[in-house]
């Protein structure tokens, strides 16, 4: 018995020939992405986390440099989730020549040998500590060498609701001063619905909650003594914590998780903060730009040091950030990325895109048109933040990213009354400092050959 | 089942599940069409509005600008997936056969080695891959993502294998009588009667390829070679401030292509040429 | 060996070569190298240290992990047979002879075509407690059951509540059943029109019809979808990763293992530890599902065997 074999209904067979063909044109035109860098100029590929307006401000500052001069020619990419590219990239051998990531980022691959070290460099240049904010500076460091340079900084602050405070019969000029007041503030500034539910509140430590894990800056603890001691559980700590756990006992955990979910995403008109259902709250400089996207017109706001809990040593505590430029370790063109990088570095570039992102610049020396053209009324305050003695930052360790993991879920059980204070934060000191001490022990194993090629180059 | 032996209660009945069903399935999209066409201060309020206050048709072409390359990376998405598809189905199917319409010693037990392979999960075989493409040095160019197609999938060979399992020896056991050869076997005989499962291998296939993003941010460096779903990618920002609206525009595009797709194709593969096979 | 065993033989391994060579480079070699590096300290970048057993070690000991595997688990337990339930009807529904079937199987299965950033984004919005689309519908029912019944449930609160969060990841999955009803619907076109005659001229209602004919005959497919279903749920990990913002979740309540070995990897640079978890995980799927072959052989029939 044999059978014919139907045959494919021609139609189909030509719409895939056709479609291969459209395919293959389309692919292969080459359309280039970039005007320039035909004219034999050395391509450097720059990654950045960036998008929207401040990928075009940075990509400003490129066109400039590029104008600048006739040898170099920078390709700017926007890419997503670039701590994670970046990684595999440069473990495969294939990684950008300049790429912009957080200063968080910076011990694990400087660790890891995935970053040129730029001591030589900066110095051959006279970039030096000066003409820097010191915190910034210091940030680019890790176990002696420098491995990056500043990009934009950041700082948080207590950013508050002046016309909730008026409606609350409190003075808007008068931000609190210490988390005492804070909390007589919040007291004045809560309303509760005829069934109990909250309507507005004070102050939230979970909104927007993204430095949970670093509530004790504001009193007078830190989450690492030295750069092998873990303190999740000091006394200072347990204090921030314990604060915290005053929430859901004052205001019990199944209204605060009621509230929490009527709220809207963070970019939009339903961000608590907005629309007023939340009147203080702990952000960073950017949120000026949300205030003028999502808020509504009359909106009034005020920025003050988030305070701290001793009211007798009223230090101005904030967390700094940085955004950093790096040279991933095998990138093919280190000297002319490094151009580009101190290029950014300088006064007029340096100001041209802090401004065009909104934020202040990590320089020391910052001209008045600066903040005449500022779209950020508050800018000064935040700047004075990162300049002071009170400016923290996150734990430069290896195990960064776990540790502000393990707090997070610790605050999650706190804030939902599952684990008070103390349990919270001992599971994460024993399973943090055990971490680090496997971390320390990986270091020390592959410390000399690591630092012996950093001090050759 | 043929339907026309059920009462009219039967019928209504059914179709209302039916109805049910498809506004259960439909109305996330519909809301990812409505955002699509929202200004960007509207997308993301609750209560979610169904019509936008004005109809922002300009999000499309937006969109398609803010991606930067979005024709390029529709080509290098079709190409990819051509390639894909094409290797899927050859690979898949020979080794099916191979699997299914032979008997030859010790092939269930290496038939048990291919299922325990799709117990392996990807993330835990990146990384040594990763390695092995960097010694060949594809780290960069497209051949990650379409080589390992022609390798024969181990859920497709799973999924083919069932198939020709289904069709009766008998036939096969005739054609080798007559003098066919296995491989003659294959293609005149068995690969005629399984269309709908090679079809849906195929389209399968083409999906996974135009949807994966994963593959390509790891494999793809340069970004005149991304792909529309890494594409996607670069309208989410990293400290809240998405354009929601262009997203969804921009996946409204993307998905638009392969619904049209399925719906013409899946009268072929899912009716049609499969049972004629049955009858004897 | 018969020359014929020989040729059969020859001829099986030719046909199957595609695959075996790819077995070798994708998979051998890969699980090969990274239970080496599940035995070392390994971060990408710096060489591998052989360290022995300690990642194990550490993992037994792991809070964290015990937790991941427990809510992997649970998720597989509900997850699989709902989506095989799901699966099937839908196919059956959608395999009657109604006007615009192609349109409703195009519906069905148009989430399985969605980018999965946009299927995280609608389904969060959907889950919301408080305005969310699932609670505004599921608000009345409860309101009359609460009646009934005179209990006081609210609408959960699905992603922000520790004891809900997995079962809003179940719903989610649930609604990319599409895959699986297609193969279900090529599985029932291979249904001989003939039994169903048949049994027609015998009697027999709908309810007997399937049991004793559309059952046994695509049994094998609901075997496929079964065995994929559970080697699919064991290692979840695209959804609720992008749901959580590549979190997990309210009390890790949505870390699976996929999730925490994804973690290790590319947040924390673990790479030794996360090929460990990788190889635990790979052990669980392999003996859950050589469980799930001997359990139900039995059950399959094969025309074709």
């Amino acid at each position: 018995m044999t059978h014919d074999p139907p045959s494919t209904p021609p139609p189909v067979r030509t719409i895939w020939n056709r479609v291969l063909c459209v395919a293959v044109l389309l692919a292969g035109s080459g359309v280039p992405l970039q005007a320039g860098a035909g004219d034999g100029r050395i391509v450097i590929r720059y990654w950045e986390k960036w998008t929207g307006f401040e990928a075009d401000a940075m990509r400003s500052v490129v066109d400039d440099f590029n104008a600048s001069q006739g040898r170099i020619f920078v390709e700017y990419s926007s890419v997503s989730q670039i701590d994670r590219r970046l990684m595999l990239a440069t473990a495969g051998g294939v990684p950008p020549d300049v790429a912009g990531i957080w200063a968080a980022n910076l011990p694990v691959y400087a660790e890891n040998n995935a970053l040129t070290p730029l001591d030589g460099p900066a110095r051959e240049r006279g970039i030096h500590r000066g003409a820097y904010i010191p915190v910034f500076w210091d940030m680019c460091h890790y176990r002696g060498h420098l491995w990056a340079l500043p990009a934009t900084p950041a700082s948080v602050a207590l950013i508050y609701n002046k016309k909730m405070f008026r409606e609350a019969g409190l003075d808007p000029e008068r931000p609190p001063r210490s988390i005492a007041e804070l909390e007589a503030f919040n007291g004045k500034l809560t309303r509760r619905s005829a069934s109990g539910r909250l309507q507005t509140i004070g102050h939230l430590p979970e909104e927007p909650g993204w430095w949970n894990a670093l509530w004790g800056f504001w009193f007078g603890g830190k989450l690492l003594e030295g750069d092998s001691r873990v303190t999740a559980d000091s006394p200072e700590n347990l204090a921030a914590y314990r604060w915290v756990q005053s929430y859901p006992e004052r205001f019990g955990a199944e209204n605060l998780l009621a509230m929490r979910d009527g709220f809207g995403n963070f970019a939009s008109p339903q961000n608590p903060f907005f629309n007023g259902r939340v009147a203080m709250i702990l952000q960073g400089n950017w949120i000026h730009n949300f205030i003028r996207n999502y808020a509504p017109p009359d909106f009034e706001w005020g920025v003050a040091a988030f305070p701290s809990s001793d009211p007798s040593n009223p230090q101005a505590v904030s967390i700094v950030e940085c955004d950093i430029l790096v040279i991933p370790t095998g990138a093919k063109h280190p000297g002319e990325a490094f151009e580009f990088i101190a290029y950014v570095n300088t006064r007029a570039p340096m100001e041209k895109l802090c401004l065009l992102q909104q934020k202040f610049s990590p320089l020391r020396e910052c001209g008045p048109e600066f903040f005449q053209g500022h779209p950020n009324p508050h800018i000064r305050t935040f700047l004075d933040l990162a300049k002071g003695p009170g400016a923290r930052t996150a734990p430069a360790v290896t195990t960064w990213n776990e540790f502000k993991s393990d707090m997070g879920n610790a605050v999650s059980r706190i804030w939902a009354g599952k684990a008070p204070a103390q349990d919270a934060l001992g599971d994460v000191q024993k399973r943090q400092q055990k971490n680090l001490d496997r971390r320390i022990e990986r270091w020390r194993r592959i410390a000399p050959a690591h630092t012996k090629s950093w001090r050759e180059q | 089942m043929t339907g026309h032996r059920n009462s009219r209660f039967a019928q209504a009945l059914i179709y209302g599940a039916l109805v049910l069903a498809a506004i259960a399935f439909l109305t996330p999209l519909a809301w990812m069409v409505s955002t699509s066409l929202k200004p960007l201060n509207e997308t993301m309020s609750l209560p979610q509005a169904w019509v936008p206050s004005r109809i922002c048709w300009e999000n499309y072409p937006d969109s398609i600008r803010e991606m930067h390359d979005f024709w390029r990376y529709a080509g290098n998405s079709l190409l990819l997936c051509l390639l894909s598809v094409t290797g899927t189905v050859a690979s898949s199917a020979l080794a099916a056969y191979g699997f299914s319409r032979i008997e030859w010693k010790g092939r269930d037990k290496v038939f048990f080695v291919l299922l325990a392979t799709m117990m392996i999960p990807f993330p835990v075989v990146m990384v040594p891959i990763y390695g092995l493409f960097k010694e060949l040095g594809w780290i960069g160019t497209f051949k990650p993502l379409w080589v390992p197609a022609f390798f024969a999938g181990a859920f497709n060979v799973f999924l083919l294998r069932q198939f020709f399992l289904g069709i009766p020896k008998e036939i096969s056991e005739a054609a080798r009588i007559d003098g066919c050869s296995e491989f003659g076997i294959f293609l005149r005989v068995i690969l005629p009667l399984s269309k709908p499962a090679l079809l849906i291998v195929g389209l399968f296939q083409f999906l996974y390829t135009w949807n994966d993003f994963l593959g390509p941010l790891v494999y793809l460096t340069e970004q005149k070679n991304f792909t529309l779903a890494l594409g996607l990618q670069s309208f989410q920002s990293q400290n809240g401030g998405t354009s929601w609206h262009h997203l969804m525009a921009a996946s409204t595009l993307i998905v638009l292509p392969v619904i049209l797709l399925f719906f013409f194709t899946q009268k072929s593969f899912i009716e049609g040429v499969a049972t004629t096979g049955r009858k004897n | 060996m018969t020359k014929r065993d020989r040729h059969n033989l020859l001829t099986g391994l030719l046909f199957i070569s595609p695959w075996a060579v790819g077995f070798l480079a994708f998979c051998a070699y890969p699980l090969a190298g990274s239970l080496y590096f599940s035995l070392c300290d390994y971060s990408a970048l710096s060489p591998a240290v052989f360290i022995g057993g300690q990642n194990y070690r550490d993992l037994a000991t792991d809070g964290v992990f015990w937790t991941a595997l427990y809510n992997t688990l649970f998720f597989a337990a509900f997850a699989i047979p709902l989506g095989l339930v799901v699966a099937l009807g839908l196919a059956v529904l959608l395999n009657f002879n109604v006007r615009g079937r192609g349109l409703f199987r195009t519906i069905i299965f148009l989430p399985s075509l969605v980018p999965m950033v946009c299927l995280a984004v609608l389904w969060q919005w959907m889950l919301n407690g408080e305005l969310g689309l699932v609670n505004t519908v599921l608000n009345p029912v409860l309101g009359v059951i609460n009646g009934i019944l005179g209990t006081d449930w609210p609408a959960p609160n699905w992603l922000a509540d520790a004891r809900f969060a997995k079962w809003g990841i179940i719903f989610t999955v649930l609604w990319g059943a599409g895959n699986a009803v297609v193969i279900f619907l090529a599985g029932l076109q291979d249904v001989p029109r003939h039994l169903y005659e048949s049994a027609d001229i015998d009697g027999a209602n709908f309810l007997q019809k399937t049991i004793h004919i559309t059952l046994p005959i695509i049994s094998p497919v609901i075997y496929f979808n079964m065995i994929m279903g559970l080697i699919g749920s064991l290692q979840v990990f695209a959804v609720p990763f992008v749901m959580t913002g590549g979190g997990d979740g309210p009390e890790r309540s949505l870390l699976f293992l996929a999730t925490y070995l994804y973690q290790n990897a590319f947040d924390y640079w673990n790479m030794g530890y996360a090929c460990a978890i990788g190889v635990i995980l790979f052990l669980v799927i392999l003996l859950l599902t050589l469980a799930a072959c001997k359990l139900s052989e039995r059950h399959v029939f094969y025309a074709g065997k």
